[in-house]
């Protein structure tokens, strides 16, 4: 029955990429996937919270980590789950936020209206707030029947703790701990073209995550109500006006901290013996330069993407001079910093964010940074290495003979098993030996002159910058970032109906001169954007179920 | 989109203290290739010790505590140590020890109110520091008070340095001694009187005939690495306090710098206390390639007597914990003092004076910068609180 519905779905898509085509747009039809239910990230759940109840409300608590599929976290939340021990830290944490946010102070700006009495249920003033609050965090208007529910649930309370507010307080606990807010629920529409993409509402939570990483705004929200995000002209007077936001720096940053694995900064340490000079703050600036360039380069002068491989231009906090060892005219700051032509940075592989993050807690790693740029910039797969690899040889930091990475590298590469993977990675990350683990510059090891020349699918160089203009010149690097750039927006890896339309956005992505901007445009004024087919399990009935069962526990 | 904040918040340092400087540079002028920039991790009185102590035949100065104690009547000793069961050290006791005037007046604020003993000098002849006046001999001069010269550890003749003198017997000063190195914790703990020293117009860092050296008062704080260290090659801001940063003729030999006397005033703060160190005829003698990321050296001039106790008449307590008669040690600081006499009395006000100082190279940058690049501090964008209440 499915292969019949699959051969069904073929012969229509053809017939209608007949018919677009026939009609002068170029965009290769695509066959969609089913609608993602996305657990929200900790950013995406902080922003939110923030940008619902305002800054000063703490969001205290731990949040499960997600798995990177595909090179993403963001594909690894299209298949999160929220476990029973997730779940209770969620209803303490929405508890929490409730609590600060029915306070005394902050009632005053975030409740709009006054109970009749403080001491019961005013359920005309519990409704208006559920409403108001309710549709950004379920990035929808509720429905007659959540209405009801969240309403009851505040009324409730207030009448089982004497005190309105804190029954108000319920009822939004009930709102945050529900998978409806927890997790970004799309839903499938009939599309004017006879197939299906996400509804208004949906492509609005699309928008919002994908150009500022937090919830939809009111404005965004009353354009999915009126249907204006299912025209193209809507959907471009939306893009254009989000792209004019600061908070699309925050969400450019959050795309390249998946991108690039930045959540290891995490769990990233280093021995304070051999690196002193990396402390926490360094660590924290580290990946602050790195976002900051980003956004810089290619929001803010709309840059080439390429030139992240080559560009001197970057950030400079207090923290970082020391390591980097260039005067910072305000070392409480930030400033703009511009590396001079002859010194060894140049694009963002040289940044200390790289070069510490992809190394081992006491030295640095050729293989783990070549692998980075190979997987994650070029979205190349290295293979896991064998279990029984011997890395007796590559350790012997101490060895007379061998004083150098590279010599340490080529005898353990005389294994053949090693060997195929580390041609792929070792040129690579051999270019950038004249980091330390701490990303420090040297330009010895053990003594031993450091040479950093390689080569990187058939350009040679000399050093890392030499690496960036290599990178800058490979085809896969822009084609990798697309390729991410739409992973990240849909939730998913774009699938074998997506490859001609991948091929047509990187297409338009070159000939934009790989103008983030905008392939960003391409990309959310596309059908294929939105495209879904409807899901083939039920799963409002699935979370209704859900929700019964949390909201009962309430 | 960012938010900016112009740097020109930091004003411009006094014309009066920057002299004759008028080139600045940006953030991104810092010329690293011309310029030296030192930032001081280390400074000490320079107090020349033997193992045995043979500098100070007399012993080391008698403590302000222990006058005090003596001059107390049994009954009291009674009452402050709980007939002896316990020891005296409650902040009240040390308060009470410098307050021994004849209305309980502070000894160390008025040093002359009471009569002590005779402070306990260095009678040995070796001492680091250098020779101010010229002289080998300490004869008196039109600019000197008669006083005896040492000779340096390595054998140069002509030392002045009566500071050490004065206080090369008093525990306080010694190596492992509190007061000093007390004073160094609390620069490295507190980042307060940080001086930094910049050599510009460098040709050649190894040796140079003609080189410019400034110091200034830094207004920020050192940075530090996981282990407490100050990280080397962070940048300092100048302090727009007016004062600092007068100019002298160096040149660079081998490594070593050395500069051509000049007056200068230098931050301090160390023992709670804020001061000023004022030296005249200051000169400095550092070896810039002592070690990796290391210089050391000395800074040596007259030093104000006035200026000296304005640092104990702030920090009494450290009488106490110096181990030090505050009227004794007024009066040898006078006695001693060796240069700039005064035109009434003859008397000298200044003591010939050496501090042992290491540094580590930093960025020193000095205001009036003005290169759009490098000027602007980037806020991060404020807070999204958008949804409830409208972008």
């Amino acid at each position: 029955m499915i292969y019949l519905k699959n051969i069904l779905r073929t012969v229509l898509l053809s017939a209608m990429a007949f018919t677009v085509s026939a009609c002068g747009e170029d965009e290769p039809l695509t066959e969609g996937t089913e609608p993602k239910l996305r657990r929200l990230t900790e950013q995406q759940y902080r922003n939110s919270i923030s940008d619902v109840f305002g800054g000063n409300i703490i969001v205290a608590g731990r949040f499960d980590p997600l798995e990177r599929i595909d090179g993403l976290l963001a594909l690894g939340a299209s298949s999160a789950t929220i476990t029973p021990a997730a779940l209770e830290r969620y209803e303490a944490m929405a508890r929490s936020i409730a609590l600060q946010v029915v306070d005394e102070e902050n009632r005053k700006v975030l409740v709009s209206c006054a109970p009749a009495a403080s001491n019961t249920r005013d359920d005309a003033c519990a409704n208006t707030f559920i409403s108001s609050v309710g549709k950004f965090l379920f990035r929808r208007p509720l429905t007659g029947s959540e209405q009801t529910l969240y309403t009851n649930l505040s009324g409730a309370g207030a009448e089982g703790l004497g005190d309105f507010y804190q029954g108000l307080g319920y009822g939004l606990t009930g709102l945050m701990v529900s998978p409806k807010f927890l997790y970004i629920n799309e839903t499938a529409a009939p599309a004017p073209d006879g197939l299906h993409q996400l509804d208004g509402y949906s492509k609005a939570s699309r928008l919002s995550f994908l150009l500022w990483n937090t919830t939809p705004d009111a404005v965004l929200l009353d354009a999915a109500a009126a249907g204006e995000l299912d025209t193209k002209d809507g959907l471009e007077k939306q893009f254009n006006r989000m792209m004019t936001s600061s908070r699309v720096e925050h969400g450019v940053a959050s795309f390249f901290e998946d991108m690039l694995e930045f959540e290891r900064f995490d769990i990233l340490e280093k021995d304070p013996v051999i690196y002193p000079a990396f402390i926490l703050n360094v660590t924290e600036d580290a990946k602050e330069q790195t976002l900051r360039t980003l956004t810089q380069v290619l929001i803010e002068d709309k840059s080439d993407y390429r030139d992240i491989f080559t560009t001197r231009k970057t950030f400079i906090s207090g923290d970082l001079g020391p390591i980097y060892r260039v005067p910072i005219e305000n070392p409480e700051g930030w400033v703009p910093y511009e590396f001079p032509e002859a010194s060894p940075w140049a694009g963002i592989q040289t940044h200390l964010s790289f070069q510490a993050l992809f190394s081992h807690p006491g030295k640095s790693s050729p293989t783990l940074r070549g692998q980075a740029v190979r997987e994650s910039l070029l979205c190349q797969k290295i293979p896991e290495p064998p279990g029984d690899v011997d890395f007796a040889d590559f350790n012997d930091d101490a060895n007379q003979i061998n004083k150098t990475a590279r010599q340490r590298l080529d005898v353990h590469n005389k294994e053949a098993s090693c060997a195929g993977c580390h041609k792929l990675m070792d040129p690579i990350g051999l270019a950038m030996e004249t980091f330390d683990g701490a990303g420090q510059l040297r330009t010895t090891e053990n003594g031993v002159k450091i040479d950093t020349s390689g080569e990187l699918d058939g350009i040679t160089y000399e050093n890392a910058v030499g690496l960036g203009q290599a990178l800058r010149q490979n085809a896969s690097a822009p084609a990798c970032f697309t390729n991410r750039l739409y992973a990240y927006g849909t939730g998913h890896s774009p699938t074998r109906s997506e490859r001609q339309w991948m091929g047509y956005l990187e297409g338009k992505f070159a000939a934009a001169g790989y103008r983030v901007p905008e392939l960003l445009m391409e990309m959310v004024l596309s059908d294929a954007f939105y495209r879904v087919v409807p899901p083939s399990l039920d799963t409002n009935t699935a979370d209704a179920g859900i929700i019964s069962a949390k909201e009962t526990k309430l | 989109m960012k938010k900016n904040m112009n740097l020109r918040a930091v004003s411009a340092i006094g014309a009066l203290a920057l002299g004759t400087i008028s080139a600045t540079a940006t953030t991104a002028e810092v010329d690293t290739e011309r310029t030296i920039g030192l930032v001081v991790v280390s400074f000490y009185t320079s107090v020349y010790e033997t193992k045995y102590m043979e500098e100070c035949p007399r012993g080391l100065a008698i403590g302000n505590d222990e006058i005090w104690w003596k001059s107390l009547e049994p009954g009291i000793r009674d009452e402050l140590t709980n007939g002896g069961d316990i020891e005296p050290v409650t902040g009240t006791r040390r308060a009470m020890s410098a307050k021994r005037g004849p209305n309980g007046e502070d000894v160390c604020a008025i040093p002359t109110i009471v009569q002590d003993p005779p402070h306990k000098t260095v009678q040995g002849s070796i001492s680091y520091g250098m020779d101010l006046d010229g002289l080998s001999e300490g004869a008196a001069t039109p600019k000197t008070c008669s006083h005896k010269n040492f000779t340096s550890p390595d054998g140069q003749a002509g030392i002045d340095n009566q500071m050490y003198r004065l206080l090369g017997c008093t525990f306080g000063w010694r190596d492992s001694g509190y007061v000093e190195t007390n004073a160094n914790g609390e620069l490295i703990d507190t980042s307060q009187g940080v001086i930094l020293i910049e050599v510009s117009d460098v040709d050649d860092k190894h040796n140079d005939g003609d080189v410019t050296v400034r110091m200034y008062r830094a207004n920020d704080v050192f940075p530090k690495g996981a282990q407490g260290n100050v990280l080397p090659y962070a940048s300092y801001r100048v302090h727009d306090i007016p004062g600092y940063g007068n100019a002298a003729k160096g040149r660079i030999v081998d490594g070593v710098l050395s500069t051509d006397p000049i007056e200068a005033f230098l931050p301090y703060y160390g023992n709670l206390t804020h001061s000023e160190i004022h030296l005249r005829d200051m000169r400095m003698e550092l070896d810039l390639e002592a070690s990796e990321d290391r210089a050391k050296g000395i800074i040596a001039g007259y030093r104000d007597v006035e200026n000296f106790w304005s640092y104990f008449r702030k920090g009494g307590y450290m009488a106490v914990t110096g181990q030090f008669s505050c009227p004794s040690m007024y009066v040898a600081a006078h006695e001693l003092a060796d240069g700039y006499p005064d035109p009434e009395t003859g008397e000298c006000t200044a003591l010939s004076s050496s501090y042992t100082i290491e540094t580590i190279p930093a960025f020193i940058i000095r205001p009036e910068q003005d290169d759009l690049k490098t000027s602007e501090v980037i806020a991060m964008p404020d807070t999204m609180q958008l949804a409830t209440r409208g972008e």
